[in-house]
């Protein structure tokens, strides 16, 4: 077991702004609370820091409950850290010994520019989505609940994709900075549900073109994004979007 | 590594001006198509490695056998020319690809980690297999150099190649030939090396392009993942049996 507190050495990724050389620096931690979140470690560092009159760390945040998706960092060389299917936010400070070094990269992707220090800038995801991840629906009344019946073992398969909160983690652990997970998931979520059936073609065709657009890397299924996903979304999508793209390319419309 | 790019992508750009080809060319040059075609380049070179070792197994039944199986291929002439100048576009664009994708992908991590670790459990080899293709793959390519020079030109440095070319026979003597490569102890290694990497290569190489070209499903993986490895190490093994004959068998 460890102690209740710890005393830490964090060697943090400083980085005043975009186009700004950045480097790492070390910072002396007194008595962690074990309880306490990752980000919530981060806050008392930041906390010093301001007290001492520094400049704080920047690290993107917001739900701290593990479903937005907005928190980020390499931990220790692991994306989100050492835990399976958990967020930075859920990761607590007692899976760390005392007088450990703690190493806190932030994502590391051509296509995911650092912004400052931390915090990276993932609109790509939100340019890839809007190249495709959406249904068309007509405006008016509401449609009634259940008109169009879906088998349940379709909405699992499903939900499973949509599980993705787009936090970036499999491109920052894949060797190839590769957003195949990400897309497959995206693809999935709406290609297994006759809702998603209308811009079916459309949608494979468009989402891969922006991927490669925003300069993301190839899939070498080295399934490490898996492995590193905090939602725990399959690589089976992968081998489903690879699927949809074929079928794309060989029998769309146009 | 950008120039590296735009040089790769030349045949790519070339190609897809040819009419008609267009379109195929274009859904073949995206990140997922790319993937598509080594996959498809990958396992039609299993299946030339198929018959490669079903062809030399015939050592094992004896010299007039495999020696009237090797005359019988060379006697197809514009077929198995044809077949070859097949085989070579296949590794070309294999290798051609390989190198593409791969300075691809470093282009898009941009600067690297200082630390990075893996969350995947512990591989037989360290970093898993997938971690060594490109290595792999150039180690391959070089046995390929030296594999034809030795058996197709018969100019292997060092190999005794009396027994297989006899001046008055109308045809070499392809399995002395293939027997003294196989037996000098330098050929030996260099042909152990590459068939352990090809092992290795195929070992990630066929699951993953099964995977590439949409293949993975609960019910299937566990046979999928072990078809894929078996088949590997029974190449690698049945070509690494034949060094095993002709060392038994050194004259």
């Amino acid at each position: 077991m460890s102690s209740e507190t710890l005393n830490l050495t964090l060697r943090v990724w400083r980085q005043p702004g975009p186009n700004t050389q950045g480097a790492f620096k070390e910072y002396r931690l007194n008595g962690v609370n074990t309880h306490m979140s990752f980000l919530e470690m981060l806050d008392v560092l930041n906390e010093q820091l301001i007290a001492d009159g520094q400049e704080p760390v920047a690290f993107d945040h917001d739900c701290r409950e593990g479903i937005c998706g907005m928190c980020s960092l390499m931990i220790n060389g692991q994306a989100h850290g050492p835990d399976k299917g958990t967020t930075t936010c859920q990761l607590h400070m007692r899976r760390f010994q005392n007088g450990q070094v703690i190493t806190i990269e932030p994502w590391r992707a051509a296509a995911f520019p650092v912004v400052r220090d931390l915090v990276v800038d993932r609109s790509a995801f939100d340019r890839i989505i809007a190249s495709g991840g959406y249904v068309s629906v007509n405006t008016g009344n509401a449609p009634d609940g259940n008109c169009i019946p879906v088998p349940g073992a379709r909405q699992e398969v499903a939900m499973d994709a949509a599980a993705c909160i787009g936090c970036g983690a499999c491109v920052a652990a894949c060797k190839n900075a590769s957003a195949m997970l990400f897309v497959s998931a995206k693809v999935s979520q709406l290609a297994v549900l006759p809702q998603g059936h209308p811009e079916r073609t459309s949608r494979v065709l468009g989402m891969v073109a922006q991927m490669d657009k925003e300069g993301f890397g190839s899939c070498t299924n080295t399934s490490e994004c898996e492995a590193a996903c905090p939602a725990e979304v399959s690589v089976a999508h992968i081998a489903r979007l690879n699927r949809e793209y074929l079928k794309a390319v060989a029998f769309a419309d146009r | 590594m950008n120039a590296l790019l735009r040089f790769l992508s030349v045949p790519a750009q070339v190609l897809s001006k040819v009419p008609g080809l267009g379109p195929v060319i274009r859904a073949c040059s995206t990140s997922v198509g790319q993937k598509v075609v080594m996959a498809i380049t990958g396992l039609s070179l299993c299946g030339f490695l198929i018959a490669h070792l079903a062809g030399n197994l015939q050592l094992f039944a004896g010299e007039q056998v495999f020696n009237d199986y090797a005359h019988k291929l060379h006697s197809l002439g514009p077929i198995l020319a044809a077949a070859e100048i097949g085989l070579f576009a296949t590794f070309a664009f294999h290798i051609g690809l390989a190198i593409s994708t791969g300075a691809m992908n470093r282009v898009a991590r941009g600067q690297s980690y200082a630390m990075k670790e893996s969350k995947q459990g512990i591989f037989i080899i360290p970093g898993g297999a997938f971690s060594w293709m490109v290595v792999t793959g150039f180690v391959i390519l070089a046995f390929l150099v030296v594999h034809i020079v030795d058996m197709k030109f018969k100019k292997g440095i060092g190999v005794d190649y009396t027994a297989a070319l006899n001046a008055e026979k109308v045809a070499d003597n392809e399995f002395q030939a293939v027997k003294a490569v196989l037996s000098h102890p330098l050929h030996a290694l260099i042909y152990l090396i590459g068939l352990i990497a090809l092992g290795i290569h195929l070992s990630h190489g066929v699951r993953s392009a099964l995977q590439t070209l949409g293949l993975n499903h609960k019910n299937w993986n566990f046979i999928l993942r072990w078809t894929g490895f078996l088949f590997a190490w029974a190449i690698a093994g049945g070509f690494i049996s034949l060094i095993a004959w002709a060392f038994a068998h050194k004259s």
